[in-house]
């Protein structure tokens, strides 16, 4: 029995960054990364059923990523999962959610776990497709959004709970193995101790390239992706003054910014 | 001739061979289930880790014995208890020596060598000796009774805060029977000694050489008189001497079989605790070896032998919880049971042939026996529980070991675990900015050195609280403006400054700690200057007593000895002074951590304030509640918080205008208790840095961006 968990070392931002020469990123001088939020969750159901089944259940996480991301595999090998992968060449620079998706699909496919974990969506780029993406490459059913979930170890359907918009929930019975992207507070997540992760230094990270698993250069990158990001900006904001003073005051103040706006 | 008619006692007198077989036999017999008594708890201790304490064996041998001679430990804070443990102690001591030098007259030397020594003058001493000896130790057992009986001490209430009433483990009356037990043998063998005493003299009341000296033993000589009253005879002491002499002798043999199986074994626990105490307990908290795979105490037999051996040194006193103020707030904690669970806990899993099974062992959990999670996690480790340890107890540390291991688990508050998250990732318990840690400096009116980047005097470490809460940044301003008017050579780490670890690593997170000291002493080593100053208590007492371990040697002061040392050098001058009434709170780590309690009042004094002293000062200081991370914690609603206890006690101080305070977690702790305790517009919470800057004279350029905490919105 193997669950896959599909993770992401998530970036976010410093007090007053930058951006990049090219307009199209942060500056990663001004980047702090951390794993994604989500994916504690996810990653923590897994250890859930892990620790509960009688029988044996490998957790194995998987990220796409240069070498910095292994700060966050750490974190999950700290937190008691059995291996993690590494994919990466330089190649993938530039990917889409949904190459990610299918480059995940590839690890599947040569993992075959009985079940694929991921976040519902990563929290800085926020697409919330990459583990839909997945589940369509490979053609299993999905859910997104879970928010609860029934599954032990080897069983053949899975009941779990979906939140939905106003407060509604909806209970959903699926078909295993299938991919379900987790949302955040289906558990509490633990806590991975400095020294776990420490430890977890001991652990190798397995590391392939995309064409260990049989993609070829046109199947990542910037040749792959559908979509590519133009400029990140921030917006200018609206503008919100105090006014103060006496009542009249104000009302005769608040009078004037009406008229000018009405372009007395 | 002279032999017969010098004053001595005759041992056995009257009894036929067989009988002094007898009570011979008797006595092995004693001794041996002694021996095997004290070889299961020594096996017991040999269980546990190793602890390198053995060294310095003179010196640590010397000052047990000097605070065993003073009391001065069991003194503090309770002198008549202090007082009548001296009479038990000296009584016995005494009676003790009376007896050894019986046995090494009548059992060896007489026999080796044929001469005797106890007769005459001396002997006529020593039964004044010994009767004043005997009185004494009745007298220390009966004020034990009378407070035992009659003061309701809280303190002597084993009823426990962590268990609610019907557990099993709930109020420990199997302790008070003990202590009753315990009082009252000591009692019956004393008296029944003086008795026997007496006996003896109306038994040879017709001997000149006993008789005409009977005053020498006035307590016997009086009871004699007594019996002499009521019409006993010789004859009919005769008799009754040998039925009392047995059961006096039986009941002493017995007392000595039992020593290491009941409480009388703290005078050997307790000694050796207090041979063995770490002068640093709690202020430098142990490191976690190499080879260790899991941090902390998790079971029983992860316990240090000298740990263990601390366990068994607690006598119930009581003293630590009541100075705990989590256990004066209600929270499920006191010292005292956290210590008496795991001693129950080693005596049930490690006095056994053979060790139990793994998870027998495992001393975290709601089982009977094991101490919950919550109360490892209402400890602020202020070490006022080890400071006041009559026996050297430290219990801290105990604390700190157990809490690693609820960290390596993840059993902690989740609110605690984001923030440890947190410093991880950017540094500081804020979650800011590395950038944002010197802001507080860019409205100053002059620059501050980087000393990353050019040498300097003195390298200010400011610690989180300092540089980025609001309040206390208006703080670090003024000492800021204070070094630079003294003319000190002074720079910062800038971004480069990480949270000290001081309270993290008192969390129990010591992976985290071992990182941000590792980078702190890195950076630190790359900088050019002769000592580091700091306002902020903690960051001071890991530096100074925990940096060391790794390797990071430095010379630090708290600002208060350095801002001494600025006036007494004529750097810093006044120019008016005040004579507000005032009072100051000792910080944990400012106090009873590293003793300076001097320098704040000196400080204060020198400003002109009138300094009136809570009842609670100097080692006995009250926590604010926000250390051991509790800071990070959120306290649960509706009971006291330990700072809202402190501000009663400060507003019970008739016209107080000023609570000053010399911490950074001190000044936010207090100010929010004075607002919600109900005492606000009666005093206010301020830091002596802020008191110095009203006082100090500034050249003309610094006045001008003057700024208060009255201009700033807290």
């Amino acid at each position: 029995m193997k669950i896959l968990v599909a993770v992401k070392e998530v970036a976010a931002l410093d007090e007053d960054f930058e951006l990049r020469d090219d307009g199209r990123d942060v500056d990663e001088d001004f980047l702090l990364y951390d794993l994604n939020e989500w994916d504690d969750f996810s990653l923590e159901e897994a250890m859930r059923i892990k620790e509960e089944s009688d029988t044996d259940v490998e957790v194995v996480v998987v990220s796409i990523g240069p070498d910095r991301i292994e700060d966050s595999l750490r974190k999950c090998l700290a937190k008691g999962a059995d291996r993690a992968i590494r994919v990466w060449d330089d190649s993938m620079e530039g990917s889409d959610s949904i190459t990610i998706g299918h480059v995940l699909a590839a690890v599947a496919k040569k993992e075959s776990p009985n079940m694929i974990f991921a976040g519902v969506q990563s929290s800085d780029e926020a697409n919330a497709s990459t583990g839909i993406s997945l589940a369509s490459k490979l053609g299993w059913p999905h859910a997104a959004v879970v928010a609860g979930l029934k599954y032990a170890a080897n069983d053949s359907k899975a009941l779990i709970s979906r939140e939905l918009e106003s407060g509604l929930s909806q209970e959903v019975e699926i078909v295993c193995p299938s991919v379900l992207t987790i949302q955040l507070g289906i558990n509490t997540p633990r806590y991975a101790s400095l020294r776990g992760i420490k430890q977890a230094a001991k652990i190798d990270i397995e590391e392939l390239s995309p064409s260990d698993l049989g993609l070829s250069d046109q199947d990542v990158g910037l040749n792959s992706a559908k979509s590519n990001i133009r400029r990140m900006y921030v917006p200018v904001k609206g503008r919100a003054e105090i006014i103060e003073g006496t009542p009249a005051e104000k009302a005769a103040k608040l009078i004037d910014i009406i008229k000018n706006f009405k372009g007395e | 001739m002279n032999e017969i008619t010098e004053p001595t006692r005759i041992l056995f007198e009257g009894f036929q061979l067989q009988t002094i077989y007898l009570f011979y036999a008797f006595g092995y017999a004693a001794i041996a289930v002694f021996i095997y008594g004290c070889y299961v708890q020594i096996r017991k201790y040999r269980r546990g880790q190793p602890d390198p304490s053995w060294n310095n064996f003179v010196t640590r041998f010397g000052s047990m014995v000097v605070t065993m001679l003073t009391h001065r430990t069991i003194k503090r804070r309770d002198s008549a208890a202090g007082k009548a443990h001296a009479l038990i102690f000296f009584g016995f001591i005494l009676l003790f020596i009376g007896t050894a030098t019986i046995t090494l007259e009548y059992d060896i030397i007489e026999p080796l060598f044929g001469v005797t020594f106890w007769k005459g003058s001396f002997y006529l001493w020593f039964s004044l000796i010994l009767d004043v000896a005997g009185l004494a130790f009745i007298a220390g057992l009966l004020y034990m009774m009378y407070r035992r009986k009659w003061m309701h001490l809280p303190k002597l209430d084993y009823k426990r805060v962590d268990r609610e009433p019907g557990d099993p483990d709930y109020d420990r009356s199997e302790y008070r029977r003990e202590d009753w037990a315990f009082l009252w043998t000591l009692i019956i063998i004393s008296v029944t000694g003086f008795v026997l005493e007496a006996t003896r003299l109306v038994w040879l009341s017709e001997t000149a050489s006993v008789w005409d000296v009977r005053m020498w033993s006035p307590v016997g000589a009086f009871l004699a008189m007594i019996m002499k009253g009521i019409g006993f005879t010789p004859e009919a002491a005769g008799v009754f001497r040998t039925g009392l002499w047995w059961f006096h002798g039986m009941l002493a043999l017995a007392f000595i079989a039992l020593i290491p199986y009941t409480k009388v074994k703290h005078i050997f626990t307790a000694s050796a605790s207090l041979m063995f105490r770490d002068e640093m307990a709690g202020r430098r908290l142990p490191m976690v070896p190499e080879d260790q795979v899991e941090a902390g105490y998790k079971k029983i037999d992860d316990l240090t032998w000298k740990s263990l051996l601390h366990l068994d040194a607690c006598t119930k006193c009581g003293r630590c919880q009541d100075a705990c103020p989590a256990n004066a707030v209600g929270a499920p904690l006191s010292p005292r049971d956290v210590i008496l669970s795991l001693r129950e806990f080693a005596n049930k899993a490690l006095t056994k042939k053979e060790l139990p099974e793994e998870a027998e062992l495992d001393i975290h959990g709601k089982d009977v026996g094991q101490v919950f999670m919550e109360t490892l996690w209402s400890c602020r480790t202020c070490l006022a529980c080890v400071e006041i340890c009559p026996v050297a107890v430290e219990h801290v540390p105990i604390i700190v070991q157990m809490r690693r291991q609820l960290v390596e688990q993840g059993d902690m508050d989740p609110i605690l675990q984001k923030t440890l998250g947190t410093i991880h990732k950017s540094g500081n318990s804020f979650g800011e900015s590395k950038r944002k840690r010197a802001k507080w400096a860019q409205d100053l009116p002059f620059e501050i050195k980087d000393a990353r980047k050019e040498p300097v005097d003195v390298l200010w470490f400011v610690g989180d609280y300092a540089s980025f809460d609001p309040r206390n940044q208006v703080v670090t301003r003024s000492f800021a403006k204070l070094l630079n008017q003294a003319g000190v050579n002074f720079g910062l780490l800038f971004e480069a400054e990480m949270n000290s670890g001081n309270d993290v690593r008192r969390v129990g997170e010591e992976g985290l700690y071992e990182f941000l000291a590792t980078s702190n002493i890195g950076t630190l080593q790359s900088c050019d200057f002769k000592s580091i100053v700091t306002t902020d208590p903690h960051s001071f007492n890991t530096i100074r007593n925990e940096y060391p371990d790794f390797g990071g040697e430095f010379e630090i002061q708290h600002y208060t000895t350095l801002v001494k040392e600025l006036f007494e050098q004529g750097k810093l001058k006044l120019n008016k002074q005040n004579n507000k009434r005032v009072t100051f709170h000792d910080p944990c780590h400012l106090g009873r951590y590293n003793k300076g309690y001097d320098a704040p009042r000196e400080v204060i004094k020198l400003l002109g304030y009138d300094l009136v002293e809570m009842d609670r000062n100097r080692d006995n200081s009250f926590c604010c509640g926000a250390g051991g991370g509790r800071i990070w914690i959120p306290d649960p609603v509706g009971i006291e918080k330990p700072s809202a206890n402190r501000m009663r006690e400060a507003g019970a101080i008739e016209g107080l205008e000023v609570f000053i305070v010399s911490c950074p977690k001190d000044l936010t702790m207090f100010e929010d208790a004075l607002k919600t305790s109900g005492f606000e517009g009666q005093f206010v919470v301020r830091e002596l840095i802020e008191l110095i800057n009203d006082c100090v004279e500034y050249d003309d350029s610094i006045i001008e961006t003057q700024e208060t905490a009255e201009h700033v919105a807290v």
